[in-house]
């Protein structure tokens, strides 16, 4: 058995939240080890495209912040690694067990995907939102920190090709679980949020129309590591020129077990709105929505600037979607404004 | 000069790849004398990119490096620490904006802004070639920070200031602690009072020895820089002593005979208040203060009450602190004359006046005595203007006006409650609260954003009139007892305070932060902070976390006692100076002095000072000054590369 490892403070994710708290604790001179379930650092916001109401690039704002993170030296960190087990001494401190999970990829592994181009196995890419496909071996993305390649073992087909490439000799199909005791005195729960699954309302036929997608899909096609370089639908690669949002979709309904509102759809919604407007200029972009909830600094000021760049707000909650044959949607929806029923076309929706 | 130059040009993913041809850059750069190195990169700020430049110094020995990326405002630092990281003098490196000054601002025209990042990366290779490596200066820094304004933000900051070991000046203009908090009674989601809330803040404060309180105080004047604000403080005399326990009975007695009565702006003009007073019975510090502004000296109250003392007088102070977080509130919204008929028909009232109303009624709600049934609100008043001055949305009037339409039900039988929104923005929890009210029966009804509600009089009865969204357009009048303007947040005016420390004010007249997302708290001028709605409207809630992450940051920034200051400072050539004073009248900083060198008059930088602005260059009539980092021979190297 080793020394028993002690920190100070246990940042539990390792998104914006759980790098600011640890960066600025090890600024104050605490040691943090900062424990992520993921195989990087980053959390949702790296994969983000940008950030309203600044429009900032979300990757150029979030990299600088991991890579501090990852290199203070009161920091220690751990990826793809989770804590089991915490439990109060009777000192106050808290006993944990750290679990490392194997990512059968050692860290000499220098980042450069020659194992990528040789793996057999494409599954469905998880950085991506299922968008496209990945290996079972992979880095997990461009700006993935640490840069190190892992091996989805329930995918991999162990047939040995990513060993006989890797430069760098770092593949160890031997690795296993490694789970180490440490004490801390504090810890911060920093673990972020799940997307709401939007098959829980059946209505929307989201997973049966594949032109209808969440928003994470439609962020991950407007980032600059966008997986087609345009805005495309799922369904035939055609560019769509008729986009709907459903906005509250999982959100401000006790009928799927969430009475209060996210706060933050109706602004990305309008941010993707504009930024859509600028990838698609032909495109018509039209938001149906319960309220705007537009409060934050500058985020009236936001909302304003996507009607006058002629997106169409319609008060209205969506009833039903329906397919057509070719691929497009029909959304029965409630105009409130006129106080009808009321059906519209689209050819792509977004949840 | 440099002879051996690292160049990277940043694709930034494709924010600038997509409109910058950032291969033919890097070809261009190459050929430049001295250019050992050009390359392109995904994202120049990735952590393997950096370890990749890191690499690239040490292998090859670089001497200086160029990168051509985004803003200096976001990356300058990232790459100052990379060079240092591989032994390079971080003066060695010059950041190149190919990003906003380019690719983002010529999108329109790919060959052109090609041609633009061209002459940007070779003036930035121009400029580095006679960089100077220059030493870090480090100056010590006070662990104190000055905390303007005691209400709840600037309380709770205090708290967690002390206790993580920094002195705190705690200073509040009024003569007693709270701010707005205090003027509230029940607060969501707690239902916890105000006041309640505000004398556990005030028992902490008090108990702590780290803090220092001053009531009736303002800061006055202000020198010095970050880690040592000289700054002084002034006190307005309360007139009543605070070194002893008064007696309660007495003051009451006090209070009773004094003869004047003015308008009681805590709540709002509804009632009445003396010249000697307290807002209310349980206000902190538990000591009456005197108005003296409207106090006519008749010297009732000294006659029954010792502690009276009208011959104090303005009292000041010196501290010196390593930071200065305002924490100095906003102000309610005051509509204007006939703004929903507000005080054209008796019985429009705003939000805090009805806060303050159900407060202090009795078992019956009267307003000027007549019995209160029906309410209307109304919304976004001097919030969202499309032609006013205030475009913002003030978050939490929905929520705090939902809130008191709860609590009115809840204090009062026979309420009908009205809601003419603009939409409502109960965002987040607050949703429950939505949910609440329209479970209790409230109406909500929504105007179209072209036709406002209206408040008219008829025959004595006040009727609001709007055309609703929700009922597809009918037009719906009520007659209402009460008419509430849910007036919003705007900022307070505080110019004496932000001319004096030059605090950055936003579009929406709200102090700024250096970034929304990523410095909420922080301001371009280094050690100045804000927090709480000084900065943008905000609930409770959000003011709280904005002073935690205000003391977490000031915190930060003192704790070592140690501040690296920009060595990008004014040097003077002591052999050309004719010491001649005009460097040292335009100094924003006082940081030229006048000194004597083998028997002649110079000038002389005092480096703790000087902010490297640049302003005494020019007026040097002899051009006895350089800036070191923007030497003149960097600039003309700049300057020749982009006319060329």
């Amino acid at each position: 058995m080793t020394e028993k490892k002690e920190y100070d403070v246990l940042v539990l994710g390792g998104g914006i939240s759980g790098s600011e708290s640890a960066l600025n604790l090890a600024k104050q001179g605490f040691k943090v080890i900062l424990v992520e379930k993921d195989l990087s650092l980053g959390g949702k916001m790296i994969h983000l495209s940008k950030v309203f109401p600044t429009l900032d690039c979300s990757a150029c704002i979030t990299t600088p912040k991991v890579s501090e993170t990852a290199r203070h030296p009161n920091i220690d960190i751990y990826t793809f690694s989770e804590v089991r087990d915490i439990e109060k001494l009777n000192s106050g401190d808290f006993q944990v067990t750290l679990v490392q999970k194997p990512r059968y990829v050692t860290e000499d592994c220098t980042g450069c995907q020659l194992c990528e181009d040789k793996c057999p196995v494409v599954v469905n890419d998880q950085y991506q939102w299922d968008l496209v496909g990945r290996k079972a071996i992979y880095v997990p993305f461009s700006i993935a920190n640490p840069r190190i390649a892992a091996i989805d073992i329930e995918n991999c087909s162990l047939c040995g090709a990513c060993e006989k490439v890797c430069p760098a000799n770092s593949i160890d199909f031997s690795q296993v679980e490694m789970q180490t005791p440490i004490v801390v005195k504090t810890v911060i729960i920093a673990i972020g949020f799940n997307l709401f699954d939007p098959t829980l309302i059946p209505r929307y036929g989201f997973g049966k129309y594949k032109n209808v997608v969440t928003s994470m899909q439609m962020e991950r096609q407007l980032v600059p590591t966008r997986p087609f370089n345009n805005v495309l639908r799922p369904k035939d690669g055609k560019m769509p020129d008729n986009i709907a949002y459903v906005l509250c979709a999982g959100s401000r309904d006790e009928t799927v077990g969430n009475p209060i509102c996210s706060q933050v759809c109706c602004m990305y919604s309008t941010k993707q709105a504009q930024l859509l407007m600028g990838a698609l200029p032909m495109a018509d972009v039209t938001v149906y929505y319960l309220h705007i909830r537009a409060f934050g600094k500058g985020f009236c000021e936001f909302y304003q600037q996507a009607k006058g760049m002629g997106v169409e707000f319609i008060k209205g909650k969506i009833g039903l979607i329906t397919e057509k044959e070719n691929g497009n949607l029909l959304l029965r929806y409630e105009d409130i404004e006129s106080g009808n029923i009321k059906e519209a076309e689209h050819d792509l929706v977004v949840l | 000069m440099k002879q051996k130059i690292g160049v990277y040009i940043c694709q930034c993913g494709s924010n600038i790849s997509d409109y910058v041809n950032v291969e033919e850059v890097a070809a261009q750069a190459e050929k430049i004398e001295g250019v050992a190195l050009a390359k392109t990169t995904m994202f120049a700020c990735a952590d393997s990119t950096q370890k990749e430049i890191e690499e690239d110094i040490k292998s090859r020995q670089l001497d200086a490096i160029v990168v051509a990326s985004c803003s200096p405002k976001l990356h300058l630092f990232t790459f100052r620490n990379v060079a240092i990281r591989a032994g390079l003098n971080p003066f060695n490196y010059v950041q190149v904006n190919v990003r906003e000054q380019c690719s983002w601002a010529h999108s329109n025209n790919p060959k052109q802004a090609t041609e633009k990042a061209i002459h940007l990366v070779i003036a930035g290779i121009e400029r580095v070639k006679h960089s100077k490596a220059l030493p870090a200066i480090k100056i010590s820094a006070d662990n104190a920070v000055l905390v303007v304004g005691a209400g709840v933000s600037g309380m709770r900051a205090a708290i967690e200031l002390a206790k993580m070991g920094t002195e705190v000046v705690l200073i509040e203009k009024n003569h007693f602690v709270g701010g707005r908090v205090s003027q509230w009674n029940k607060l969501f989601i707690t239902d916890e009072t105000g006041q309640e809330v505000v004398a556990r803040l005030y028992q902490e404060v008090k108990n702590h020895n780290k803090i220092k309180l001053f009531t009736g105080t303002e800061l006055i004047s202000k020198s010095g820089g970050v880690g040592n604000f000289d700054i002084q403080i002034q006190f307005t005399p309360r007139y009543v002593l605070t070194t002893c326990k008064p007696d309660w009975e007495k003051i009451q007695k006090a209070i009773s005979l004094c003869p004047i009565e003015v308008d009681d702006d805590f709540n709002f003009g509804l009632t009445k208040r003396k010249a000697i007073y307290k807002n209310f019975p349980s206000e902190l510090p538990h000591i009456p203060a005197i108005d003296i502004v409207n106090c006519n000296k008749c010297g009732e109250c000294v006659k029954v009450c010792e502690e009276v003392d009208l011959e104090q007088q303005v009292e000041k102070l010196n501290f010196r602190v390593g930071a200065i977080l305002l924490t100095t509130g906003a102000d309610s919204y005051e509509p204007k004359k006939g703004e929903f008929a507000y005080q054209e028909i008796d019985n429009v009232i705003t939000l805090q006046q009805f806060k303050r109303l159900i407060e202090i009624s009795g078992k019956e709600l009267l307003y000027h005595g007549k019995k209160i049934r029906n309410i209307a609100f109304i919304y976004c008043v001097g919030s969202r203007q499309q032609d006013g001055e205030n475009k913002y949305c003030s978050r939490y009037c929905c929520t705090s006006v939902i809130h008191s339409a709860i609590l009115v039900k809840e204090k009062y039988e026979g309420i009908f409650n009205f809601h003419f929104t603009r939409g409502v923005r109960t965002y987040g929890k607050q949703e429950i609260l939505y949910n609440k009210a329209a479970k209790q029966g409230d109406i909500f009804l929504q105007s179209f954003e072209d036709s406002p509600t209206e408040v008219t009089s008829e025959n004595g009865k006040t009727i609001v009139k709007i055309n609703d969204i929700l009922t597809a357009n009918m037009e719906i009048e009520v007659e209402a007892d009460l008419v509430v303007l849910v007036t919003g947040m705007v900022p307070r005016e505080n110019t004496a305070i932000s001319s004096l420390l030059k605090i950055p004010i936003g579009r929406d007249k709200f102090y700024n932060e250096v970034h929304p997302k990523l410095r909420p708290v922080e301001t371009v001028i280094d050690g100045i902070l804000i927090a709480g709605t000084c900065q943008s409207p905000k609930t409770i809630m959000e003011s709280v976390n904005s002073a935690l992450s205000a003391a977490a940051k000031a915190n930060s920034l003192l704790r070592t006692g140690e501040i690296e200051l920009e060595p990008t400072l004014a040097v003077i050539d002591k052999e050309t100076c004719d010491w001649c004073d005009a460097c040292a009248a335009v100094c924003p900083y006082d940081a030229i002095e006048k000194s004597e060198v083998n028997g002649k008059f110079v000038a002389q930088i005092a480096k703790a000072n000087c902010k490297g602005c640049g302003m005494c260059l020019p007026v040097c009539p002899v051009n006895a000054i350089q800036l070191d980092g923007y030497t003149d021979v960097e600039m003309e190297g700049m300057i020749s590369a982009l006319v060329s």
